[in-house]
């Protein structure tokens, strides 16, 4: 049996898995922008469905009537809140661009330009983030100029 | 006749749904980011509440969005653990636990929307 040597041997064996390091081993192998995808949209999904449970409850004093339901969301209107909503629309922009990026890949031939959907999904999101957040703080940015 | 049990549930049928509902959750998100926030009030006011669920087809259009966001997430999360090797009991436990948080919540945004009155 020929064995390989030198040039040819361009596939090296993968080092094994170490199972008791799992949490660096996650950490430290080297990440495509795809393995980058994969990771925020887990950690953007987590935080989604988490804050949809949060928003069923913070929505509950519509049970309560008028007083109730406005002295809750006076305290979300206060800017702390504003800015964390902001942040949250975050979540919701690169999760939604991802998730085409996602089904491009899926259904339409996406494999060939993913990276560049990676990017655009970046770029559109940072756009969408800013343009949302002069909206939303457009009253405190009149004060401001 | 098998050595190991295999599931006959590839997942396919549950992947289609999950990029048909976010596909789905894409367009309603781009609906409730326009009216609820485009004007702080029309989110923030029960006087803006109300007014909207005189209509029953809102309260249709926002029950559905909830169903399919609370369905989209959950089976996120079930993604998630399925990545991981379960023994059967943890399996169980796990799927159970996420059905019944998700009923209970799609149950309370029921109940939040109908205690909302109809001024006739």
């Amino acid at each position: 049996m020929e064995t390989d040597t030198g040039s040819q041997n361009t596939h090296r064996k993968p080092k094994a898995f170490d199972q008791k390091n799992w949490i660096s081993e996650n950490l430290n192998y080297k990440k495509d922008s795809g393995n980058w995808a994969w990771i925020f949209h887990r950690i953007t999904g987590i935080a989604l469905i988490a804050y949809l449970f949060l928003h069923i409850y913070s929505l509950s004093p519509l049970t309560e009537g008028e007083v109730a339901f406005n002295n809750k969301m006076a305290t979300f209107s206060s800017p702390i809140y504003m800015a964390i909503e902001w942040f949250l629309f975050a979540f919701v922009i690169f999760h939604s661009l991802n998730g085409i990026r996602i089904v491009l890949v899926d259904w339409a031939d996406g494999a060939k330009y993913h990276r560049h959907l990676y990017r655009l999904s970046w770029i559109v999101g940072i756009i969408l983030f800013l343009a949302m957040g002069a909206i939303m703080f457009s009253h405190e940015l009149k004060n401001l100029f | 006749m098998y050595k190991y049990r295999v599931s006959k549930n590839s997942g396919a049928g549950s992947w289609v749904v999950q990029r048909i509902t976010g596909l789905a959750l894409v367009v309603f998100m781009i609906g409730h980011y326009i009216l609820m926030h485009y004007q702080p009030e029309s989110g923030h006011t029960y006087e803006a509440v109300l007014a909207r669920m005189q209509f029953s087809w809102y309260r249709i259009i926002d029950l559905s969005f909830l169903v399919l966001g609370m369905y989209h997430g959950l089976n996120g999360v079930w993604n998630i653990f399925r990545d991981y090797k379960m023994r059967p009991w943890a399996r169980i436990s796990v799927l159970s636990g996420i059905i019944l948080f998700g009923l209970a919540f799609v149950a309370w945004g029921f109940v939040i929307i109908f205690s909302i009155p109809y001024l006739s």
